[in-house]
């Protein structure tokens, strides 16, 4: 296949040529209540060019059939010189790399048969199913994938991986006459089979959640200290900071590079923020970006005040700072753009007790369900509550959203406790189009002073059914 | 290769086949941050195979174009020996009188647009929409399909179709203050002169309101959803309103076909025969002709949709909503949904409320909200901060509103409509109008 590429790449005419192929093997498996939905094996490929030339934009081409390789390559050429560009677009020097990184398959998933996958699976749904009859439905699902991976560059880098991804996830569906809540458990690792066993504990735990939430009250909507678990912590860091973090959002727009300039506090000093694409085991590690860039640790905040920021190539060219290995795309079917991998709130000092302690009443805010930024503004969906009630963690509560400005929010976050841990989780990050791109978190306990807790904000119109 | 697919399962499928073999190419023009930055064209190609054999369901798909028939069937095969028992009967071919629907899917000027035509409407949205202080993305894409559907009881059809996207978003950074507009063309065909015109005017006249931020009003209060803001309460009730949910027990409207639910001025219909719509097709993916769905009719339940999967578990028709992938088995999903059909609207300049504003004391107009979709919607309870929201003071605009959530229960909201606007338009797959809703809870920090 290098060989292939390297004569595709030979025919280019363009100043800059870079070609992807991807050939992917996944199996799916479903359940939906008792019943298995589905269990599929599919196989996926295609390949990818982007093309440059000098004064010309990025004409990039994309296709199923490798027979249109040659011609693919030439086409994104004439692309690149149809679109016209003043400044021209520069890339930021990497040395040319040559690789072959076979990442651990830890048992690879294609060796496993699809019948043993849907056993495993309809264990850990059973799990779900015997919490209680209150349980009206579940949704379980195994996914697996061995992506073979090629990469070459008119720079020199040559590069040939093969890439695990192994995710479970199981809804569970709680539901008593009007009411229902339901419990979410997801577990996603650039692994293999062997790290998806014995995991039969975390989807009970959230189905008899889902059933406990039954009988929550609502939280009553306000502003509380609140403090975040690991996990709802790790989703607001990578939704409420990293998303602006992402160079491509200032590159090329001067009132959102001053709102971005290195050396603004965002933070008090308790806070340090990174992105790290080099960290072993996780689903956002790779050995290099889409790009070729080899991976790092990239320092986004560091004692509250703004660092740096995560750069493809031309980003890092633009803005005369170095590239980070942060250029990526979910398949052949895009372009490489600027995304995070591993993002993370760094630990601090103490532990969960030493920042409940103090709080007369507040929220625990725990898991998420979703969360969703608009820039400035977030919205996040805890998966549960408890109320803090005089320095201890009381009552179950429901339907706690958080709300806020993010430099407010940032700014307000006062306490970080020292238990960090990654959030091995399943789904993935969307950005323009490309969804889900395998990405992890991580972060302790951390406490924000005041937020806004969304939930029964009063008046009528919350309350009933159809 | 479709009809050798089907043949080749047939002989080894005892219960039958159906498949699906999609192809499309695509060309975009990307304008980033106020200049042409990209150009791409994409060719893609795949099959979708679905089997029955012993009674059992299995499905494989692939884009390696260069697979064995042979072999594709072969993992269908697999997979249905994993597959879950099911009464799935493929539809036969209508009678010879009867003719699928025509249904215009296929616009030569979409099909023919060169980069150079893509790049023109790009450059003219541009210059139409810059301004001091602003940044502005703008993209412009046009692609043709062709997609075949056949299976092993004998029917079957083939269509063409284009599509033509544009979409533009305005970005003022002033401070922290992030203020993003945005608005996007979907349809089938080249979008007219007016519909660019159109697009300009919604962007600017939302911007231009936006300019003042005061403080959001606070209780329960009218509040004027726009037809893009409105996706927090349809979202609930369209999910309520497939097979699917009805089918899992977790459909609130379940058991209400035939009541009286919604506000007798509500009627939604799924439309597949909609001229010039993307999602608009003669027959669905697994053979069944396309046909008009009244999912609710003044106010009352009429009938939810379903695929043939769904159809044959809950002993019912499949209502032509079979929609699938090149991966992953058929699933029931809407077409174009319409709130309230009220036929071609007339090309008044835009009136941001559509005409509902006038009777408002204080209250609030609604255009984008973050965060919906998350946690249980089906149930019908919503709480969202407002991405992009104005406050209504006397009938009027007073300006843009931050910090501010709206929350309410879709259901309840819906029994009582305050009012619909006069500016019903196409926003994605859904065409409504702007709707009041009164008493929604408005908090603020």
């Amino acid at each position: 296949m290098i060989d292939r590429l390297t004569a595709a790449l030979a025919r280019s005419r363009a100043d800059y040529t870079e070609i992807r192929v991807e050939r992917t093997w996944s199996t799916a498996v479903t359940f939906r209540g008792r019943r298995l939905e589905s269990a599929t094996a599919s196989e996926d490929q295609g390949g990818f060019v982007r093309a440059l030339h000098a004064g010309g934009g990025w004409g990039v081409a994309s296709f199923t059939s490798l027979d249109r390789l040659e011609a693919m390559v030439v086409r994104a050429g004439e692309l690149s010189r149809a679109v016209p560009v003043d400044p021209p677009i520069r890339l930021a020097d990497v040395p040319p790399h040559q690789a072959d990184a076979l990442l651990d398959l830890d048992g690879d998933v294609r060796g496993v048969p699809i019948a043993a996958k849907k056993r495993l699976l309809e264990a850990y749904n059973g799990a779900m199913l015997g919490v209680s009859d209150r349980i009206v439905d579940t949704l379980a699902v195994y996914r697996d994938e061995v992506s073979e991976y090629w990469y070459v560059n008119s720079q020199g880098t040559i590069l040939h991986e093969l890439r695990p991804d192994v995710t479970l996830s199981g809804t569970a569906v709680a539901r008593r006459d009007g009411t229902i809540e339901k419990g979410l458990e997801s577990i996603g690792m650039r692994r293999g089979w062997n790290s998806v066993q014995d995991k039969a504990a975390g989807f009970r735990e959230v189905a008899e959640r889902a059933v406990q939430l039954l009988d929550a009250p609502m939280v009553q909507g306000g502003t509380y200290p609140v403090i975040l678990d690991p996990e709802l912590a790790g989703v607001f860091i990578h939704e409420a900071f990293g998303h602006l973090s992402e160079a491509d959002f200032v590159y090329e727009n001067p009132q959102a590079r001053e709102m971005m300039t290195l050396g603004r506090r965002f933070g008090k000093p308790v806070l340090n923020v990174g992105d790290n694409g080099a960290a072993p085991g996780l689903r956002g590690t790779l050995p290099f970006d889409d790009e070729g860039t080899p991976t790092r640790d990239t320092t986004l905040i560091k004692e509250g005040i703004l660092l740096g920021r995560l750069h493809s190539r031309e980003t890092a060219a633009a803005m005369g700072e170095p590239p980070t290995g942060n250029a990526r795309a979910i398949s052949f079917r895009h372009p490489p753009i600027v995304r995070m991998t591993n993002t993370y709130i760094a630990g601090g000092r103490g532990t969960f007790e030493d920042l409940i302690g103090d709080v007369k009443l507040g929220v625990y805010a725990c898991g998420a369900f979703g969360g969703q930024t608009m820039l400035e503004n977030f919205s996040f969906t805890a998966a549960y509550g408890r109320m803090i009630r005089d320095g201890r963690v009381a009552e179950l509560v429901k339907d706690v959203v958080l709300a806020g400005n993010l430099f407010q929010t940032l700014d307000r976050i006062d306490h970080i406790a020292a238990d960090f841990r990654w959030n091995q989780m399943g789904g993935g990050c969307g950005k323009a189009g490309q969804f889900p791109l395998s990405v992890t978190e991580g972060a302790p306990h951390v406490r924000i002073e005041e937020a806004l807790v969304g939930g029964d904000v009063g008046g009528p119109g919350r309350a009933g059914g159809p | 290769m479709i009809a050798q697919l089907v043949e080749l399962a047939r002989r080894r499928a005892d219960g039958g086949a159906d498949a699906l073999w999609r192809r499309f190419e695509r060309t975009t023009a990307a304008f980033e941050w106020g200049r042409l930055k990209s150009a791409g064209t994409t060719e893609e190609a795949g099959a979708n195979l679905r089997v029955r054999h012993r009674g059992r369901v299995g499905v494989a798909g692939t884009t390696a174009t260069d697979v064995v028939p042979d072999e594709l069937v072969g993992r269908a095969l697999a997979s249905a020996e994993l597959g879950e028992a099911l009464e799935l009967a493929f539809p036969g071919p209508p009678p010879p009188s009867a003719h699928l629907p025509g249904v215009a899917t296929f616009f030569d000027r979409a099909a023919n647009a060169s980069l150079d035509d893509l790049i023109g409407i790009g450059r003219s949205l541009l210059t139409r929409l810059e301004r001091e202080g602003c940044r502005v993305n703008v993209a412009v894409e046009r692609e043709t399909t062709a997609t075949r559907v056949a299976n092993t009881a004998g029917a079957g059809g083939e269509y063409r179709g284009t599509g033509f996207g544009v979409s533009a978003d305005v970005w003022r950074i002033a401070g922290d203050d992030v203020l993003v507009v945005s608005d996007a063309l979907e349809g089938a065909d080249l979008p007219s002169e007016e519909a660019l015109a159109a697009l300009v005017a919604s962007i600017n006249t939302r911007l231009d309101q936006a300019l003042r931020v005061v403080a959001p009003p606070e209780g329960a209060l009218p509040v004027v959803f726009t037809p893009a803001g409105l996706s927090a309460l349809m979202l609930p009730v369209t999910q309520a309103l497939s097979g699917k949910a009805v089918l899992q027990g977790i459909s609130p409207l379940g058991a209400k076909v035939g009541e009286q639910v919604f506000d007798a001025r509500v009627s939604l219909t799924d439309d597949p025969l909609r001229v010039g719509r993307t999602a608009s097709r003669p027959l669905d993916d697994e053979c069944v002709p396309s046909r008009t769905t009244c999912l609710v009719e003044r106010g009352v339940v009429q009938r939810f949709i379903y695929d043939l999967e769904t159809a044959a578990r809950a002993k019912t028709e499949s209502t032509g909503h079979g929609s699938r992938g090149i991966f992953g088995k058929p699933v029931p999903a809407y077409t174009n949904i319409v709130l309230n059909d009220a036929g071609a609207q007339p090309a008044a300049p835009l009136q941001l409320g559509g005409g509902l504003l006038g009777d408002i004391r204080d209250g609030l107009l609604v255009d984008e909200l973050i965060g919906v979709g998350q946690g249980s919607v089906t149930g019908g309870a919503f709480s969202h901060p407002v991405a992009l929201a104005y406050r209504i003071e006397r009938g009027e605009i007073a300006g843009r509103v931050k910090d501010a959530a709206v929350a309410g229960n879709a259901y309840e909201l819906w029994k009582r409509v305050g009012g619909f606007g006069n500016d019903a338009r196409w926003t994605g797959s859904r065409c409504a109008p702007s709707v009041l809703f009164e008493g929604v809870s408005v908090a603020r920090r």
